[in-house]
């Protein structure tokens, strides 16, 4: 008899049932959706905040230091590499897959036109293969995105994979208004243990003292300088979490953690546990954050998460209060309907009972429609915004099947007690 | 005496439901007519008919010698606006408005809301002292009266009752009837539907429907113009 | 007409005040849209302004050169400096380079004032202190490896330079000069003392320098000099930026102002990305709370259709009906609108304090447009289920059960 009533309902009054279901889809999907893109947001700015370049750069162990100073004669007194060989070390750490690019820097001066010039031979666009223990690491990695703010104001990228047989070479835009530089010009170039012929792909400006620099490819500044498989320092960016206090427990000193700390530490992507994996992986090098891009990335990414929190928090409430709302005002219209069954004889339980078990019904209904469009919500802002999708998280699920029937049942149960109250002639002489 | 309402040869059909088949009714000005038969006997249709809320499938209404039955709803609505006045079983008031804002909106729609005409309605009933109460502080048989009060605010031709006491006691049902009497000797044309023979045996006329026909339509032998015990 | 007006304002207010359960019910949903609307448009209006100000931490995203041969001359910097206005202009620190030897080795000093530096350069992690007086130094943890040198230690920094006969060495406290033997150019040691107050860690090319105050620069040298760059933090985006720029360079002032595109380029476009996220999250939000507004207003009323064919019942016509329904929902969605644009401000508020520690912006024109939102959007939302609701048949809804 129980299951026929709420069968009865649902035939009878399926245009109220449609109306709070539709009306907990929305409130479910705002939850769908904001949750989700508050879990995802990290990732996303993480990846965004990339184009402020690398945040970790590696160094040979003892590297000797007075060269690349202002003004400093003879700067290259370096004489500490790290082996090019060992550069594909860098993808089998533990956090491999968070290293989004990297790229070897080498500098050096060079005399263009009897004056002395910067140059710097990276890769631009590498495809590098690595092969450990019989499993092979392959990455396309390189400057280009290292470097998302140069202005390209003539020519374009070096392209490394085009093989024309040329050695090419950017140049940056003061030097080339100091020399009257275009693309598609031949530089000749002399280092210290060659000489050699550039063709100039792209003029960028970077708004910074790299304006006066050639860069080029490592494997000229590395015959120019007769360094062969020889790598002075790797610019590394990596997605990173922001640091919190084991981190800056650990920053200090790795082995003052304990067990548990350490491995925390160690399996959480803090930019100090990165360094650590990397010096681990080549032992001959060592890994710092770069100050500037790591801590800002931590704020920026915790005020980021902050605001989208609240921002959801409050969207939960708006949520959470139409539900109730609807849901109660649903209850409280069945009044006359509510009455009868107590005048008839059904008991306060009986009938709680059964209105409970409908907008139970209703409200999984609608939670479960709401999710789906909440998914595709999700889905919107994250390929609007970041071109990319976001990640469902499980967990959104459940929170958002355990939110609308808590609500469900907060916005109906007094509802239903204020309605038992009423003696049932009142509700049914009382007339409209 | 001259004719208030003239229904000819009215038919309301619902799909194959014949509520009203072929019905033949006058009504003369200041008469009060009881309008009586079971459930589903068309009682309400042709309550709605002459109340100008519905048409007839086929037929002539003629309201005070005007041809109603071709109007459009809007004038419909405006004609009986103006003529009837309307007493439900459920008395329908407005619940957020008390007794005299209830009686003053059937003023609003009709032409101007007058608070003072309002009370002096209410004071016709009795229920002047009751003016500022709100519905659900009143008893069903006030709640009537201000029911009423409102149909009849406008002064109109005809007032329209749908089963009036339905819902009311035997001490309210007779007061709501003693107000009936009173707008009958006002020369107030009445009829009142109902299933109750106490109340339409107190009215002029009787008429009874049955199957959507009239079977008998004749005078009321018992009819007094005295008012009975006065409450 | 007077009286049927008021008779109207009486209708509506009855309506309003004594079906209070129910008129609370539509107004919180009401309140809870125009609070989420007004709420998320203040805070995405402050979102530029106060992310730009967190951005700050990836530091100077201004410098000043020298035009031309020279120095930038502290008359000239501050006149630059004014450019920006004070609101958005966080700090700036002026540089100037030396070259000294320290232990023989050559190393660059920078002279720099200390109290500014964080302002432009937040993310120094200094261990031990900022050197707070004259005689301290901070030294970049590089030099500091190469030369052994650790905080608390004393150091003396060897300034050598040319001594030629315009030479006033009446300024040189002690010297002894020497004689190349191989140009035949007099030079003459200059020393000063310096105790190590921190060792400066950055991760990056700051660490290869030593850094004084500007004073002990000038002590060292003996030379009052402008700087060879000034860095400047600036609180705004990148065009406003570059219009500011071309201004300085279009001035006769004697600099020359760059924008550090590192930190400005990928500003802006971190900003757009955060700004059109806040947006778009924004927008299907109130997407959201519009349409729950609207069911909302939809069951309040569909609830009352009995009322609205007693109306019809008593005469009244489908467009008087139609004019009382929708005042009623005119004046919940004003009354709304009002009490969310309160609402709405304190959580923009608490939002602001709680991430960014700073009041947000009042935007006094965002509270008539969220009143007008709230009464269009309930306006809407009554409008659709009124018209349907006055087609009822009197007839019907008042004979029913």
């Amino acid at each position: 008899m129980f299951f026929r009533m709420v069968r009865g309902t649902f035939a009878r009054q399926w245009k109220k049932m449609l109306m709070i279901a539709v009306t907990v889809a929305l409130g479910a999907s705002i939850a769908t959706a904001m949750l989700n893109v508050m879990l995802g947001v990290g990732d996303k700015i993480n990846e965004e905040l990339k184009t402020y370049g690398s945040n970790v750069t590696v160094v040979p162990q003892s590297e000797a230091v007075i060269s690349k100073l202002y003004n400093v004669e003879n700067g290259d007194v370096q004489t500490e590499f790290i082996s090019q060989d060992k550069l594909g070390e860098l993808l089998t750490i533990f956090w491999a897959n968070n290293i989004t690019d990297f790229a070897p820097v080498n500098d050096t001066t060079v005399t263009l036109d009897s004056s002395e010039v910067k140059l710097v031979g990276t890769w631009f666009n590498h495809h590098m293969e690595f092969v450990k223990k019989g499993t092979t690491y392959q990455r396309d990695t390189g400057i280009i995105n290292l470097r998302s703010w140069w202005d390209i104001e003539e020519g374009g990228w070096l392209d490394e994979q085009q093989s024309s047989g040329d050695e090419y070479a950017m140049v940056g835009s003061q030097l080339a208004k100091d020399k009257g530089i275009s693309a598609g010009d031949t530089l000749r170039v002399k280092g210290e243990n060659g000489e050699e012929e550039l063709v100039v792909a792209g003029v960028f400006e970077s708004g910074d003292d790299e304006d006066d620099c050639i860069y080029t490819t490592l494997s000229a500044e590395q015959r120019l300088t007769g360094t062969n498989d020889l790598i002075k320092k790797v610019e590394v960016s990596a997605i990173t979490s922001p640091d919190d206090e084991l981190a800056v427990k650990a920053a200090r000193n790795p082995s003052l953690l304990s067990g548990d700390e350490y491995d925390l530490w160690y399996c959480t992507a803090y930019v100090s546990s990165i360094c650590f994996q990397i010096q681990e992986a080549i032992p001959e090098a060592s890994a710092s954050a770069v100050r500037q891009i790591a801590d800002s990335e931590g704020k920026i990414l915790e005020k980021t998460q902050l605001l989208m929190t609240l921002i959801t928090f409050l969207s939960l409430l708006g949520a959470t209060l139409g539900i109730s709302n609807l849901v109660t005002s649903g209850v409280m219209e069945r009044s006359a309907e509510l009455a009868l069954l107590k005048a008839v004889g059904a008991k306060n339980g009986q009938i709680t009972l059964l209105v409970l078990t409908e907008i139970t019904i209703t409200s999984i209904i609608g939670a479960a429609a709401g999710y789906f469009m909440g998914y595709a919500f999700a889905q919107i802002i994250g390929q609007t915004v970041f071109s990319s999708s976001i990640e469902m998280s499980g967990m959104v699920a459940f929170i958002v099947v355990v939110l609308v029937i808590a609500v469900t049942l907060v916005g109906s149960i007094p509802a239903v007690r204020m309605l038992l109250r009423l003696r049932p002639s009142e509700v049914l002489h009382g007339g409209h | 005496m001259s004719k208030l309402l003239e229904l000819k040869n009215i038919s309301k059909v619902y799909g194959d439901l014949h509520a009203l088949d072929n019905v033949c009714l006058s009504v003369d000005k200041g008469e009060w007519i009881a309008i009586m038969g079971p459930s589903g006997s068309g009682k309400s249709t042709m309550m709605n008919i002459i109340g100008c809320m519905d048409k007839p499938s086929t037929g002539q209404v003629i309201f005070d010698g005007k041809d109603i039955s071709k109007e459009s709803r809007r004038k419909l609505t405006e004609f009986h606006r103006d003529k009837i006045g309307l007493v439900f079983q459920q008395f329908h008031l407005i619940n957020y408005l008390n007794a005299v804002e209830n009686v003053m909106v059937a003023q609003y729609y009709h032409s101007m809301p007058d608070e003072k005409e309002a009370l002096e309605a209410l004071e016709r009933v009795g229920l002047k002292d009751r003016a500022k109460h709100l519905p659900s502080q009143l008893s069903g048989g006030e709640q009537q009266r201000v029911c009423i009060a409102r149909a009849l605010i406008n002064s109109p031709e005809l007032i329209l009752a749908d089963e009036p006491t339905g819902n009311l006691d035997e001490a309210n049902e007779n007061i709501v009837l003693d107000i009936f009497r009173q707008l009958h000797k006002e020369g107030t044309s009445l009829v009142v539907v109902t299933h109750d023979p106490e109340v339409g045996e107190v009215a002029q006329r009787i008429v009874r429907l049955e199957h959507g026909k009239i079977v008998s339509d004749k005078k009321n032998e018992q009819f007094s113009e005295q008012q009975e015990v006065s409450l | 007409m007077n009286k049927k007006h008021r008779m109207f304002i009486r209708m509506v207010m009855a309506s309003l005040v004594r079906r209070r359960s129910r008129m609370i019910v539509a107004l919180l949903a009401v309140v809870v849209g125009a609070t989420i609307l007004s709420g998320l448009e203040m805070i995405y209006y402050d979102v530029p302004r106060q992310m730009s100000a967190q951005f700050r931490s990836y530091g100077a995203n201004v410098i000043f050169t020298p035009s031309g041969e020279g120095y930038i001359r502290p008359e000239d910097l501050e006149k630059g400096a004014a450019q920006f206005s004070s609101e958005e202009l966080e700090g700036y620190t002026p540089y100037r380079y030396e070259n000294t030897k320290i232990h023989n080795m050559p190393v660059t000093l920078a002279g720099i004032d200390f109290d500014s530096v964080l302002k432009t350069s937040p993310y120094w992690h200094i261990s031990g202190s900022m050197p707070s007086l004259d005689g301290e130094t901070l030294v970049g943890a590089k030099v500091a490896e190469s030369l052994g040198i650790k905080e608390g230690d004393d150091i003396t920094a060897v300034n050598t330079f040319e001594v030629t006969s315009e030479t006033d060495t009446s300024d040189i406290p002690s010297y002894e000069l020497y004689t190349d033997p191989e140009s035949g150019e007099t030079y003459c040691d200059h020393e000063l003392d310096l105790h190590v107050s921190g060792i400066l860690e950055t991760g990056g090319s700051e660490e290869e320098y030593i850094y004084v105050s500007l004073k002990d620069a000038a002590a060292l040298t003996i030379s009052e000099r402008g700087y060879d760059i000034v860095e400047l933090s600036v609180a705004a985006m990148q065009d406003e930026l570059s219009e500011t720029v071309e201004k300085i360079n279009g001035s006769s002032v004697g600099l020359s102002a760059k924008l550090v595109k590192r930190v400005t380029a990928s500003e802006s476009t971190v900003l757009t990305k955060l700004q059109s996220l806040v947006f778009i999250v924004t927008s299907v939000v109130l997407v959201l709370t519009m349409i729950c507004v609207a069911t909302t207003m939809t069951a309040v009323i569909t609830e009352r259709r009995k009322e609205i064919g007693l109306r019809k019942a008593l005469g009244a016509l489908n467009s008087s009906i139609i004019a009382e329904f929708m005042s009623e929902g005119l004046v919940l969605g004003g009354f709304g609108g009002v009490i969310g644009s309160v609402f709405g401000y304190y959580f923009a508020q608490f939002v602001s304090m709680n991430v960014f520690s700073s009041s947000i912006t009042f935007r006094p024109l965002l509270i008539p447009i969220t009143i007008a939102a709230s009464v269009l959007v309930t306006g809407l939302a009554c409008l659709i289920p009124i018209r349907s609701a006055v087609d009822v048949d009197p007839a019907l809804v008042l004979k029913g059960e």
